[in-house]
């Protein structure tokens, strides 16, 4: 079985009858392992569509899923279960529960290691669990991802509050947290993209940065990149080290790398000056970087240009150009089963028409080939290519983006199948998506492309190719 | 993907029931087993698939039995006519599965399973209806067409689904209006099944209101079975298990009944 990999959280949704026989040829090793190799932080089975199972059935899949957390960090357990499975699942554990349990998979995307981050607007989360540890875990880990938890003291508090389910982003209950990742925790502010850091740092903060996530953003355009160290009691000369390197290696991006939060009681006040002479920025709140729009500007958090990324498209990637528009045709004629038709290309900077009605969405990669993707649609066609994901026709704008997110990444995985037909080897970064186009435009500000117009039902749309 | 024109081309390309299959039906239906058995030793490919299918333990028959007259009579009218119209849907499966790991002998596996359980739900509700009967056989042709209109697009389909939760079923209904269900009652008017065979099998899908309550129960008890048998190991190392929706909600008031018959049993 393939799991469903999004956001960087792999899910297996089983059907059926799950007991000693039928488990292992639902999931096998083979299975995890293809899963595994696509980068993900959790691994997660749903139980939403499985009618009947017992603990035979279970612990093979709890056996292979430690197997993966074991070897790899990976944050592992179950999902999407009701209220009567939760308590069978709790009956045949009982006090050796050693996975993670989400109630759903929403509950899940707010553990993971790297999350979107919904700024402001975003609501409390309301937290409940019967055992006060577990509540205070659960509060302190949704806290260190960038949430406002709200913990309950009582059931009878939790239940009373639970009745204004609207009020907050989500409800956190029946969820265990087990062994968590040793992955450093990432959320995406905007167009900063934040690291939780905390306790002593030493040479160990190098595997649990994940250098493949950082050097994904800034293919991606991401060039504000903030250390949480709010909770960093001390560091030692090797984790000076291993920021000074980031920082080297983001200035070709022009990426700002600061640091907030960190106090230099237990710290050499050398260490500070060594950083900064390496290019580290460093603020006492989150705010004073956040909340202020010239220091956000200045910073690259607003979306602006990337000065230090204005590389020259190259003679292969001009080659490759055909798979990567034929990849981007067929994506549109699969999700829509109508023509899309090529008008006319050039070679420039990324140019339109207008930007009004417009959504985007942009993906990068890298490897033998490297490059970023970008989209432009007409609102309404970005609504028509989401239907097939969706099920239904909607109006909602962050449905619409999120869609166009996974569309825009199918087409990557397309372009990667093509390309490794041609035996070049690429990776494809998270995409991003953007309801502003003018934020967009500025992005990619300056980088020449090579910019296809393709005609799908009577309206226009942009493709662009850019390094 | 899959168009409209597609789906009609595939309509269009089931073969009508063989003559001979015809016949043997149209004798099974007067209570003639002795002429159902003298039309079906016509057919050496069909004698050969009985006396194959006699001899399973699976049918739990004690003796080998190689006449065709002693197999008719063995099975009695109403069984013999469910494995006619088993036949009837193998005569649609592919010479070579290239979307699921399935071959004659695992496709036939899973038909038999799904008839000798689909006999004992009938049995514990006291229906004696032979349409009823019958019905567990048209469903395995979603697999079939499932086979036949996606076998070609694999690499779309497996982009599309490494990152959203769509079953075959859903993408085909999305993109075309019609869905695998839908698939297999063409095929059964096509061949002339009775109403109540494609009605059940429709309304196993489990989004079905207006139906009347006896079809209404009886698809619970249909989806629910083929839930069951998707959830065995020749199912799934197949690659069945997830290639249509599992509708849990629909069946949760039949789920204990269901377990105390089949499950404790089995």
């Amino acid at each position: 079985m393939r799991a469903i990999v999004k956001n960087r959280i792999g899910v297996f949704s089983l059907q059926g009858f799950l007991d000693g026989t039928t488990a292992p040829t639902m999931l096998t090793m083979e299975d995890i392992k293809a899963t595994q190799a696509l980068n993900i932080d959790m691994l997660l089975v749903s139980m939403k569509k499985v009618v009947f199972f017992n603990k035979n059935g279970l612990n093979i899949f709890i056996d292979l899923l430690h197997s993966v957390q074991k070897k790899s960090g990976t944050i592992v357990g179950l999902c999407d279960y009701d209220d009567k499975k939760y308590a069978a699942i709790q009956k045949f554990y009982n006090s050796n529960l050693n996975f993670s349990l989400f109630r759903t998979h929403k509950i899940a995307t707010l553990f993971s290691a790297s999350m979107q981050d919904k700024g402001e607007s975003k609501k409390s989360i309301l937290v409940w669990h019967e055992d006060p540890s577990q509540r205070s875990a659960l509060a302190i880990e949704l806290f260190d991802r960038g949430q406002n938890p709200i913990v309950a003291q009582s059931q009878k508090e939790f239940d009373e509050k639970k009745t204004q389910e609207d009020l907050y982003e989500a409800v956190v209950y029946q969820t265990f947290l087990g062994l968590l990742g040793s992955k450093i925790a990432t959320r995406v502010t905007g167009n900063a993209i934040i690291y939780s850091v905390g306790g002593f740092l030493d040479a160990e903060i190098s595997d649990s940065f994940d250098l493949t996530y950082h050097q994904n953003s800034l293919n991606v355009g991401f060039t504000l990149f903030i250390f949480d160290a709010y909770k960093v009691v001390s560091m030692n000369i090797h984790a000076v080290n291993f920021f000074a390197k980031l920082a080297s290696s983001g200035a070709e991006y022009g990426a700002n790398i600061c640091i907030v939060g960190m106090t230099f009681e237990k710290t050499p006040e050398t260490f500070k000056n060594e950083l900064e002479d390496a290019g580290l920025l460093f603020f006492t709140n989150m705010d004073d970087i956040l909340k202020d729009k010239e220091m956000l500007k200045e910073l690259g958090g607003s979306g602006g240009a990337t000065a230090g990324n204005k590389r020259a498209l190259n003679k292969v990637l001009v080659n490759e150009l055909p798979r990567f528009i034929s990849a981007t045709v067929n994506t549109m004629e699969m999700m829509t089963n109508a023509k899309a038709e090529k008008q006319d290309a050039s070679v420039g900077e990324l140019s339109l028409q207008s930007t009004k009605d417009k959504l985007a969405s942009s993906i990068g990669f890298y490897g033998q080939l490297d490059g970023m993707v970008i989209l432009v649609f007409p609102l309404e066609i970005a609504k028509k290519s989401c239907e097939l994901l969706l099920g239904e026709k909607t109006d909602n704008i962050e449905e619409i983006l999120d869609t166009l997110a996974e569309f825009v990444n199918i087409i990557a995985g397309r372009v990667k199948a093509l390309l490794a037909e041609q035996s070049i080897s690429v990776d494809i970064t998270l995409p991003r998506t953007y309801e502003n186009v003018d934020d967009l435009l500025a992005t990619v500000e300056k980088r020449k492309g090579v910019q296809v117009n393709l005609n799908f039902e009577g309206e226009g749309f942009t493709f662009f190719l850019t390094r | 993907m899959i168009t409209q024109e597609e789906i009609h081309e595939y309509i269009n390309s089931i073969p009508p029931s063989p003559k001979i299959l015809k016949e043997v039906l149209s004798h099974l239906n007067t209570g003639e087993l002795s002429k159902a058995a003298h039309s079906a030793a016509e057919d050496p490919a069909l004698k050969l698939y009985l006396q194959n299918i006699v001899n399973k333990p699976i049918y739990s028959f004690k003796n080998d039995v190689k006449d065709i007259n002693q197999i008719f009579g063995i099975l009695g009218l109403t069984q013999a006519k469910q494995i006619i119209y088993n036949y009837m849907i193998s005569l649609l499966t592919p010479k070579k599965w290239e979307l699921f790991d399935l071959n004659d002998k695992s496709f036939s596996e899973i038909q038999d399973n799904l008839s000798v359980q689909w006999k004992k739900v009938l049995e514990h509700k006291n229906i004696r209806d032979n349409d009823i009967f019958t019905s567990i056989s048209l469903l395995p042709a979603s697999i079939i067409v499932c086979e036949a209109l996606f076998k070609s697009k694999q690499d779309n389909v497996n982009l599309l689904r490494a990152s959203n939760d769509l079953d075959y079923n859903t993408i085909l209904q999305r993109l075309s209006g019609m869905d695998l269900y839908d698939l297999c009652y063409e095929i059964a008017k096509a061949w002339e099944l009775p109403d109540i065979t494609s009605a059940i099998v429709l309304a196993s899908k489990g989004d079905k209101e207006n139906v009347n309550e006896e079809i209404q129960t009886l698809s619970k008890w249909m989806h629910l079975l083929f839930f069951y048998q998707l959830s065995q190991p020749i199912a799934t190392s197949a690659g069945l298990n997830d290639f249509i929706e599992f509708n849990i909600e629909y069946v949760q008031d039949i789920y204990e009944e269901f377990q105390n018959l089949i499950m404790e049993e089995s």
